[in-house]
């Protein structure tokens, strides 16, 4: 007897299941980063705003990638139901601490993930999340070190301060 | 169709009281036979169907007293059929279709060691 879903796709169901939570988690991480770019926008803070458009960006292109991947691989993609998000925060710092819990939720996801793969002996989804691995070990060493900037710019400083959030990047990265 | 006028290139995959899944090698589907109709299907659209039937709110049907939570209504993707299922017909659904597919991750098993089901 054929083995038809063999034949159709190399990707166990366990995978793709996994990879489609994951678009979702890329998409809803998309959108509360928009949401923190509209606050940080009405509230005067431009630089900060620029820096959180561009991770909202960044987090779709994220999802997009696994989404291809899936269709490529004659899997099945599924575009995420996406549920309200925060859209009100307390102050500038709030939004920095709730990007690196963001970005720390979503490396521990790809962490399972790689386990889920290993487990099923799916090298080649491996390989493409080692990219996502990489990513994460910078966004989170980014959103790290905008926080330790609150320590370092006085409060008083709100201008200059929402500029060096802004420019803070990872240019060390050890896999490179 | 009888099951006695059942093509050669149909292999059984899995049957109970209820209703059948064979394979056809030959156009590459797998056919669910369930009341009496036979609903050719994709690999993809089989798993697709499947999930379906699995995420039906069985729970909800059972306690819910609504009219309109006393059937389910499930078409298989791109297929002209539509199934209107009662809680009953969901869990017989579920069995048949669950059980075919453990087959079939039997069959993947098998090739993937080199051995191979007739
Ligand atoms: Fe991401
Ligand atoms: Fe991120």
């Amino acid at each position: 007897m054929k083995d038809l879903a063999r034949l159709r796709t190399p990707i166990k169901e366990s995978v793709e299941l996994a990879l489609n939570q994951q678009i979702q988690m890329e998409m809803v991480s998309s959108s509360r980063y928009l949401a923190m770019a509209g606050w940080c926008d009405r509230n005067g803070f431009d630089y900060s705003a620029g820096f959180f458009y561009k991770q909202s960006e960044e987090e779709r292109e994220h999802a997009m990638k696994f989404f291809h991947y899936l269709n490529d691989q004659g899997a099945t993609s599924i575009s995420p139901e996406i549920p309200p998000v925060q859209q009100e925060f307390d102050t500038l710092r709030s939004i920095y601490e709730g990007a690196l819990e963001q970005e720390i939720a979503v490396t521990d996801s790809i962490n399972r993930i790689v386990a889920i793969c290993r487990r099923e002996s799916d090298f080649v989804t491996e390989e493409l999340l080692k990219w996502y691995i990489k990513e994460q070990m910078e966004e989170e060493y980014i959103a790290r070190r905008c926080i330790e900037l609150f320590g370092q710019i006085p409060a008083d400083q709100i201008f200059e301060l929402d500029k060096q959030l802004s420019e803070v990047s990872y240019d060390g990265n050890a896999f490179e | 169709m009888l099951v006695s006028d059942l093509p050669n290139s149909y292999q059984e995959v899995f049957k109970t009281s209820r209703g059948a899944v064979y394979q056809c090698d030959a156009s590459n589907r797998l056919i669910l036979a369930f009341w009496d109709t036979f609903t050719p299907m994709s690999s993809r659209d089989f798993a697709q169907f499947r999930r379906m039937v699995d995420t039906v709110d069985v729970r909800q049907m059972a306690l819910s007293t609504d009219a309109a939570d006393d059937v389910e209504i499930l078409t298989p993707p791109r297929s002209e059929r539509c199934y209107v299922l009662t809680l009953c017909e969901v869990i017989h659904l579920r069995e048949l279709l669950g059980g075919a597919q453990a087959m079939l991750d039997l069959n993947s098993l098998l090739r993937e060691c080199g051995c191979r089901l007739s």
